[in-house]
């Protein structure tokens, strides 16, 4: 048994899509239609190629109203691994995403937490340096 | 950053802007709930929520209309002014353009004919994954990593 897919559900595939290619940096991995929906999936760049995200359509009423309450309460869905939390947190912050969660050290992790404009939060966090 | 109770007003304007069923529809009263100008809460809403109050509202209408269609025997008119329209012109118009069809035609497409405890057909509310299963033999799921 392998972990080779996660997901996380979103509004609109289309524009999850571009949130997460153009504004985060994944790569588009799958995009088969299904039905009314698409199975779509991304990569990271620099990390896993064969670990892959879905963006699943939130279309479930159940799903969406799971995901409304997180959102309200300020958790986070999903969490992604970065080398400098300041300096992507800059770069989002230039493309207009918004923090909930600026970065700061929690224990011995660096976190800050986003929204991805497709109705979840996201947290970022970068884990501690080598001899740190 | 936006604090917690900044988030929180935002949800719940959200709420209203998908709850909000009585003509007129007011952007400006919306945001002053959240305690906000009507230019930042446009601008804010659509920077955490990825589309603007109106085209959220607009979803959010033709969502709950295609399920009282398919749930229940409400008229097209009743469907209408269901989900806040007081024209049935201008929800057929928002309705087709968004659906591809018009909400007679989907109901007659998606509504099972002969159900007695009407429900949504699986293909409209996928599982968790589920769509997984739905992948035709055709596509390459293995090897289209080359596509962009």
């Amino acid at each position: 048994m392998k972990i080779k897919l996660s997901s996380i559900m979103v509004e609109n595939q289309a524009s999850a899509l571009a949130f997460y290619t153009d504004v985060l940096g994944f790569k588009k991995s799958k995009d088969i239609p299904v039905g009314e929906f698409r199975w779509l999936t991304v990569v990271s760049p620099d990390g896993y190629p064969d670990v892959e995200l879905v963006l699943e359509p939130n279309a479930n009423p159940a799903a969406r109203a799971f995901q409304e309450a997180m959102f309200k309460q300020g958790i986070p869905l999903a969490a992604f691994e970065v080398e400098d939390i300041e300096a992507e947190a800059k770069r989002l912050k230039r493309n207009g995403v918004k923090f909930t969660a600026d970065p700061k050290q929690q224990g011995p992790m660096k976190l800050a937490i986003f929204s991805d404009t497709c109705g979840n939060l996201v947290q970022m966090y970068q884990p501690p340096q080598n001899g740190a | 950053m936006i604090r917690p109770e900044l988030l929180s007003r935002l949800c719940n304007a959200r709420d209203l802007l998908r709850d909000w069923q009585d003509e007129p529809f007011s952007i400006s009263y919306v945001a002053r709930t959240s305690g906000l100008t009507r230019f930042h809460f446009v601008r804010l809403f659509k920077a955490i929520f990825g589309e603007t109050p109106h085209q959220y509202r607009s979803r959010a209408q033709v969502e709950r209309a295609k399920q009282l269609l398919i749930l229940t025997d409400l008229s097209i008119t009743e469907v209408c002014m269901s989900v806040g329209f007081s024209s049935l012109g201008s929800f057929s118009a928002l309705f087709s353009r968004r659906v591809g069809m018009p909400p007679s035609e989907f109901r007659r497409s998606y509504r099972p004919s002969l159900a007695p405890e009407r429900e949504l057909p699986a293909s409209l509310i996928p599982g968790c994954l589920s769509l997984m299963a739905g992948i035709s033999e055709k596509s390459n799921f293995r090897e289209d990593k080359s596509e962009t």
